[in-house]
């Protein structure tokens, strides 16, 4: 399929030029601005004011408004002609002489230097390298010498400043600074005429065809190469675009960016230089010319010009667009980067990736879309609102105009797949999510995360919660109806706790626990609500749902008040009395909560402490009640009772023994007896009601846990009496339990026991064997603690004697001061009898020892100044 | 009618980027400037642009025979590479030595079931070799090798499978097409290469690296031959880029040189 990138329009007809006289044909043509320059082979110059305008269809036109023409006065045909604006001069070629004539009359400049002889043919440098402005830089193949010369052109003169010699004769001629592309007769080739480096670049026939040199830019030439190849090649000999494959016979060619336009017998025809592939073809009979000038393409045929006129880029590409060819339309934006300023190419190429986009999205080529949207900075309204309904009815987003794609809506692209349908929310889904991410959202968050919501609602996507957990935007008003219309009430919960409707949240979820509202997102949200209570701020909301949580299940819902964090206020609403005192209908929940007050948080009040000791009897006491006993959830709620009774000692211990007095609950009655220190009273329970051995061995390590060792003894000595006393009442059979308990326990802790004491105690007919294990750890302890003591004292004696030895030697023997004896710092005798003694006994004066130690302030010397007399 | 990967939008990434995107979407590569040109040489009929249609697209299709040449732009890492894709007609030969100029690596490309197109590399093709860099990298590659090699047929049946297989794998049959082009020969081509370039054998690349058999419809060796010589040419990037930034004058680079210099007149 081809792009019409061309328009030929009409601009000097054969009326104005040669009438009907058929022999007369155009030779060369020269375009300036608006001046237009016809050379014809009766050697007449033909001068045209060239303008522009639209018709009333809007199309463009030429009108051609004749000013001159000139008769150069020869036979010749005239072969080329070539304008120098800046100097207001048009150089011809004629007769193989160029004369430089006035631009405007025509007439040769006066001077006869201006003028070269022996022309084959000649070009203009686009790429001067003279500074001179006024100055015009040319090269001219010398007809039959193998030379090219280079000119400089001024307004009255012509000068040769260089001229180089070429391996054969030359045919074409382009110059581009210092590079000059010839056309040999068998080759191309770049001849630097300042060094005189040259670069083959490839062989042709110039018997077979006409070569063809053209510069296309800054050092590039395009080549007509054997095979029918426009080839490209740089002044360094190097190919740098792909050739083009136009015709055997092309005439002429110029290049449009990004265009090659071509001229052969019969058409013009359009390559693209961005993917070489023919892009129009444009009929065109008796073509003979075809010349760029200024960008401007202008063809002649024998007997009448035309102008090639690009249509506008942006009508090319939308009629690619429209075609579905967005890698070419792409490719021909990108192409035309460098000729459009770059504010105004940033706008239409957005706008571009942004249509090419939408209709790989309506091919379902997502990724494609996707990067398409990315790079084209699209609007992601203008996605959403391809979704019905999806944008909320507030959003203030109207389409951009004119529409970027040809879709109504989703419906009407995916024409009732629903397969399609689903693989486009898909896609929104995942571009929403990017969108988010990146600055995509900017300036319409709440369009977008609405949007993202009611598309995961939609499709029940575990994103939902993430998304309403998180920072978002979803508008509230909009959401909502849509959460409902899926069910998804926890969701719509949490976007109105979102939004600080916190009452409405906890209303909406409670219908749900209570199985008036059908949602099955989450199976434990009656306990999240409760741990949602726990951390709510809002007191009275606390409080509104607390009895509907606690009526509901005073085991969780008590965690509203357990969870919640400790704050200091130990007076207001939340205060633990204040729960307490609310929580009392419920049984279950005091309970707990006490625990929580006095286990957990080891609060040191004796109110609950002693409130849950009570509850805990009062629990085991309606254990008890029942019939049949529950034996293991007696033992169990008699290890709690048991445990508090134990661990707390804040409790009221005469209240609960008050009430444990009619009690079968021994074991906790002999542990409050301990708590009074009534361990007599403790222990004949144990031993003699309880009749629990092990039980009272273990209340005497309890309740000395924390005491002396001998309070320790006196428990055990406690115990004995308790199990020897042959005053108390004992059953027939317990005698002998009770020798053997007592056995028992003089062997097992012999060394707690004051042995002397025991002995006493101990009935006669005891056999030695009996207590052996008693006897020997009493006798070894006793040992023990001899031998350790005797250690000691040994220790301690020692050090004593060290100690002396040390005294004396410190106090050393006599130290002698004489008149006739040195002080060991000056020198000089000692006249006074005071001194002081350094280290090893050596006497100096007092002053020096002084004026030493200032001397040495860091390193004093620790000598204690001792008088000696 | 060709399925795209991208039904998919929770595919895993991974997939994504394994696919090579369309060249469109390379972030218009027409535009950058190569660094390095890699330059391929053949008879006609060889299979030089379904190599590359292979590396670049991903997949075999019938080609026309080219005309002038083309090129692709191939980003590797942070570089740019050109790859030249000539034509095999002798019509095009006088364009070969301008495509070579200044090239970096050539591959000169043969069929293994044609003797005259492994002859035919030195007689026309290795001339055009002169305008290359000096330190220019050769390889010598025997395409069509699924039609001899039961290996490189295997080659498709992977492939195939990782497309998600529209067809079913052609059946193994066994190849049938007489090899003509033996490794050996390939490899004493790649020595003469070397001495008609006056290189040091002993310095340059080994023959068993730089010869491999490929198959453009499989794909077998494809990749292989076109990273391996990639990698190849990226210290001749790196030598011109240097070469390339000397000259230039720094005007901030000069300023800092001066003061520290600027002592002894102080």
């Amino acid at each position: 399929m081809s792009v019409k990138a061309f328009e030929l329009v009409p601009a000097v007809e054969r009326e104005l030029l040669m009438g009907d006289k058929a022999r007369i044909n155009i030779e060369c043509i020269e375009c300036c601005g608006k001046h237009l320059y016809v050379g014809t082979n009766d050697c007449f110059i033909h001068h045209f004011l060239l303008e522009e305008h639209t018709t009333p269809k809007g199309k463009l036109a030429f009108s051609a408004e004749k000013l001159l023409h000139k008769y150069l006065g020869l036979k010749k045909p005239v072969n080329e002609l070539k304008a120098a604006s800046a100097l207001d001069r048009l150089m011809v070629l004629c007769d193989n002489t160029v004369t430089v004539v006035d631009m405007v009359n025509l007439e040769a400049v006066a001077s006869g230097g201006a003028r070269i002889k022996g022309v084959l043919s000649f070009c203009v440098n686009e790429n001067p390298v003279n500074g001179d402005p006024f100055c015009v830089e040319m090269a001219v193949i010398a007809a039959k010498r193998r030379t090219v010369q280079i000119y400089m052109v001024y307004e009255d003169r012509v000068q040769m400043v260089k001229e180089v010699s070429t391996p054969e004769q030359p045919c074409a001629i382009c110059l581009d600074g210092y590079f000059l592309c010839l056309a040999l007769s068998t080759q191309y080739m770049i001849l630097n005429y300042n060094t005189g480096a040259s670069q083959d670049l490839f062989p042709y026939d110039s018997e077979e065809k006409k070569p063809i040199v053209k510069r296309i830019g800054r050092e590039e030439f395009l080549l007509a190469a054997p095979g029918g190849l426009g080839m490209f090649a740089t002044a360094d000999g190097i190919s740098q675009r792909a050739p083009v494959n136009w015709s055997e016979s092309v005439i002429g060619a110029a290049v449009c960016f990004p265009y090659v336009v071509a001229l052969d017998e019969g058409f013009i025809t359009v390559h693209s230089m961005l993917d070489q592939q023919l892009k129009q073809t444009l009929s065109f009979r008796d073509g003979h010319i075809l010349q760029d000038f200024e960008g401007k393409v202008v063809l002649a045929s024998t007997k009448a010009v035309y102008v090639l006129v690009p249509l506008p880029l942006e009508r090319q590409i939308q009629d690619l667009l429209a075609g579905r060819r967005v890698e070419e339309a792409l490719t021909l934006a990108e192409g035309a980067q460098r000729n459009i300023p770059k504010d105004k190419f940033q706008i239409m190429y957005r706008r571009i990736l942004q249509q090419a986009g939408f209709i790989q999205f309506g091919q379902l080529q997502f990724l494609e879309a996707k990067e398409h949207f990315r790079k084209g900075q699209l609007d992601v309204r203008e996605l959403i609102s391809l979704y019905p309904l999806l944008l909320p009815s507030s959003s203030s987003f109207t389409r951009c105009h004119p529409p970027l794609h040809e879709f109504a809506d989703l419906n009407h692209l995916a024409q009732g797949d629903q397969e399609k349908v689903q693989r486009c929310k898909l896609f929104l889904i995942s571009y929403l999510r990017e969108a988010r991410s990146t600055e995509g959202a900017n300036g319409c968050r709440e369009d977008v995360d609405t949007a993202l919501l009611k598309l995961y609602a939609e499709a029940n996507h575990e994103s939902l919660l993430d998304l309403l957990a998180s920072d978002n935007a979803c508008l509230l008003a909009d959401s909502a109806p849509w959460l409902e219309k899926h069910r998804k009430y926890f969701a719509l919960g949490l976007l109105y706790r979102y939004n600080g409707q916190d009452d409405t949240a906890l209303q909406l979820w409670a219908r749900v626990v209570d199985g008036e509202l059908q949602d099955s997102t989450r199976s434990d949200l009656f306990e999240y609500v409760v741990d949602f209570l726990s951390f709510c701020s809002n007191l009275d909301l606390v409080w509104k749902y607390a009895e509907w949580a606690l009526q509901k299940d005073q085991k969780v819902g008590v965690q509203i008040f357990t969870r919640r964090a400790v704050t200091e206020d130990q007076t207001g609403q939340m205060s633990p009395d204040a729960i307490i005192k609310y929580l009392h209908p419920y049984q279950e929940a005091t309970l707990l909560y006490l625990e929580h007050q006095v286990l957990d948080r080891k609060v040191q009040k004796e109110k609950f402490h002693t409130h849950l000791a009570v509850l805990y009897l009062e629990k085991v006491l309606s254990l008890l009640s029942q019939s049949p006993v529950p034996d293991r959830e007696v033992t169990e709620a008699r290890e709690q009772l048991q445990n508090l009774l134990k661990e707390s000692s804040l409790y009221r211990v005469q209240l609960l023994l008050g009430k444990l007095e009619n009690t079968e609950l021994l074991l906790e009655r002999a542990t409050l007896h301990g708590k009074l220190e009534e361990h007599d009273k403790a222990l004949n329970i144990l031993v003699h009601q309880l009749k629990d051995f092990p039980a009272a061995e273990h209340y005497c390590l309890w309740a000395s846990a924390s005491q002396e060792p001998s309070y320790r003894q006196r428990l055990f000595h406690l115990l004995l009496g308790v199990y020897l006393d042959p005053e108390a009442a004992i059953a027939p059979g317990d005698e002998h339990a009770h020798t053997v308990a007592a056995v028992d326990l003089l062997n097992r802790h012999a060394g707690a026991f004051d042995a002397l004491s025991v002995l006493t105690l101990l009935p006669e007919a005891w056999s030695l064997e009996l207590l052996r294990p008693f006897l020997s750890g009493a006798l070894r302890s006793a040992m023990h603690a001899r031998r350790t003591s005797q250690v000691a004292l040994g220790l301690a004696r020692a050090e004593n004697l060290l100690l002396k030895h040390d005294r004396l030697k410190y106090r050393g023997g006599p130290v002698l001061v004489s008149e006739k004896k040195g002080c060991q710092l000056c020198h000089n005798t000692f006249t006074e009898p005071d001194c002081v003694c350094l280290p090893g006994g050596v006497p100096v004066h007092t002053h020096c020892a002084a004026q030493r130690a200032r001397n040495s302030p860091r390193k004093q010397p620790s000598t204690t100044p001792s008088n000696h007399t | 009618m060709k399925v795209k990967s991208n039904i998919d939008i929770a595919a895993s990434p991974l997939r994504v980027s394994k696919r090579r995107v369309p060249r469109a979407m390379s972030d218009s590569g027409k535009m950058k400037k190569p660094d390095v040109k890699l330059v391929l040489l053949g008879d006609m009929n060889v299979g030089k642009t379904s190599l590359l249609h292979r590396y670049m697209e991903r997949k075999f299709k019938e080609t026309v025979s080219t005309v002038g040449g083309a090129f692709f732009l191939k980003q590797w890492g942070p570089y740019n590479i050109s790859i030249w894709d000539t034509a095999g007609r002798e019509q095009f030969h006088g364009l070969g030595s301008m495509y070579c100029r200044n090239a970096a690596a050539i591959i000169l490309t043969y069929d293994v079931t044609n003797w005259q197109s492994l002859a035919e590399l030195e007689e026309r093709f290795l001339s055009l070799t002169d305008t290359a860099n000096e330190d220019c990298i050769f390889a010598i590659v025997g395409n069509k090798a699924d039609l001899t090699d039961p290996k490189a047929l295997e080659a498709e049946e992977m492939e195939a499978e990782e497309e998600g297989a529209e067809q079913p794998p052609s059946h193994p049959a066994s190849p049938t097409v007489l090899k003509q082009v033996k490794r050996e020969d390939a490899i004493a081509l790649y020595g003469r290469v070397l001495r008609y370039k006056a290189q040091d054998e002993r310095a340059c690349l080994p023959a068993e690296r730089m010869c491999f058999e490929t198959s453009a419809k499989t794909g077998y060796n494809v990749d292989l031959l076109f990273e391996t010589l990639f990698d190849m040419v990226l210290p001749t990037i790196l030598k011109k880029r240097s070469e390339n930034s000397s000259p230039t004058v720094d005007l901030e680079e000069c300023r800092g040189a001066k003061q520290t210099k600027a002592g002894c007149c102080s």
